[in-house]
């Protein structure tokens, strides 16, 4: 083989690999749970909220994997929708994987939902799930740490006029309590499991 | 005797509702999610399929157990989930139109009384030509998977 020849096939390997990498940077075929790249996670962190039981921290759960789901209870669709596949993908863990997962229901509509109103609401769809919430203003402030966006919309017919926006995603926390993922909206149970599964067991 | 008459008129009026736009529409799997409890509001799902040549659109629903019922859909914007009315749901010619979860749905809002699994909740649609179907679609609760078979032509 000639050295011209060579030094082509060199750069012909450089530039596929060049293609290669840039591929797997900017094509991202959207999976159910997406892992948020280092940069574009948001800073999620510590907060402390009212649950019926009285305050509930963040930080009470380190050593647990956290889910944190925020809604309402006057949300007609999008959150049953959420929770009952969440709940259902929680009850596919073994006892003692389930053991060491917890999950917050958090109300971004604390003019409406009280901690009683919500520990009925969340229990109903799985008994590890805590509802909580804060002062409208806390509550603005967590959502902001977590990208999550919510905004109250007139709508007449709904109780009191409106209805609140908002993301409808699943939070993941770490044991040692990182945001490390979010779980899209009406993921599959078994992939809710496999998600949990994959942050409860890091490799 | 006039009154009789009347009476009538009335009755062939609302036989009438069973003629039109209803005849060529059938329902499959209608179902009431149960609503979580403190939850005022909740949703009704099913698949209206259109036998006939012409369009129909469902104008409106009604039922007994709720004080408003609307025809929502729901829009996702970046993973926001936006619920909004819609004026009507459009039912293709030889086509149909999929209510489930997360999509098009008949919100039943500010429910009288609880509801509990396994009760019956009749819905009457009414579509664009003023025909009217009734349905009775059976409480379940929230799954998972709840959205009823979507059938591919």
């Amino acid at each position: 083989m000639t050295e011209v020849s060579e030094t082509l096939l060199k750069i012909v390997a450089a530039l596929l690999a060049v293609l290669v990498a840039g591929l797997a940077l900017l094509w991202h075929p959207e999976p159910p749970e997406r892992p948020l790249p280092r940069a574009a996670l948001p800073p999620g962190g510590d907060f402390t909220l009212q649950s019926a039981a009285g305050p509930v921290s963040l930080h009470d759960y380190r050593g647990k994997l956290v889910l944190i789901y925020f809604g309402y209870t006057y949300c007609p669709d999008i959150c049953p929708t959420s929770l009952a596949a969440t709940a259902e993908g929680l009850k596919l863990l073994a006892p003692e994987e389930l053991a060491r997962v917890a999950m917050l229901f958090v109300s971004v509509d604390p003019e409406r939902d009280t901690p009683a109103r919500l520990k009925e609401y969340a229990e109903f769809f799985h008994p590890v799930i805590v509802g909580a919430t804060a002062t409208p203003a806390e509550i603005d402030e967590v959502a902001r740490r977590y990208g999550v966006f919510h905004a109250k919309q007139k709508v007449d017919t709904a109780g009191d006029g409106y209805v609140v926006d908002h993301t409808s995603d699943t939070y993941v926390v770490a044991p040692d309590g990182r945001l490390v993922a979010r779980i899209a909206h009406a993921t599959p149970p078994d992939q809710v499991a496999a998600a949990i599964r994959k942050h409860l067991n890091p490799t | 005797m006039k009154k009789l008459s009347l009476l009538a008129a009335g009755l062939i009026a609302s036989a009438g509702a069973f003629a039109g736009a209803a005849d060529q529409v059938t329902v499959q799997d209608p179902y009431v999610r149960l609503a979580p409890p403190n939850a005022p509001a909740t949703g009704a799902f099913m698949v209206i399929r259109n036998a006939g040549d012409k369009d129909v659109k469902v104008v409106k629903a009604d039922n007994p157990v709720s004080r408003v019922t609307e025809l929502h859909t729901h829009l996702n914007e970046g993973g926001v989930m936006k619920m909004r009315p819609v004026p009507a749901i459009d039912v293709k010619a030889k086509g149909e139109a999929v209510l489930k979860p997360g999509g098009l749905h008949v919100m039943l809002i500010d429910l009288k009384a609880p509801m509990k699994e396994g009760d019956t909740v009749p819905l009457t649609l009414t579509f664009d030509d003023g025909s009217t179907k009734k349905v009775d679609a059976k409480v379940v609760k929230p799954t998972a998977a709840p959205a009823p078979m979507e059938h591919k032509h």
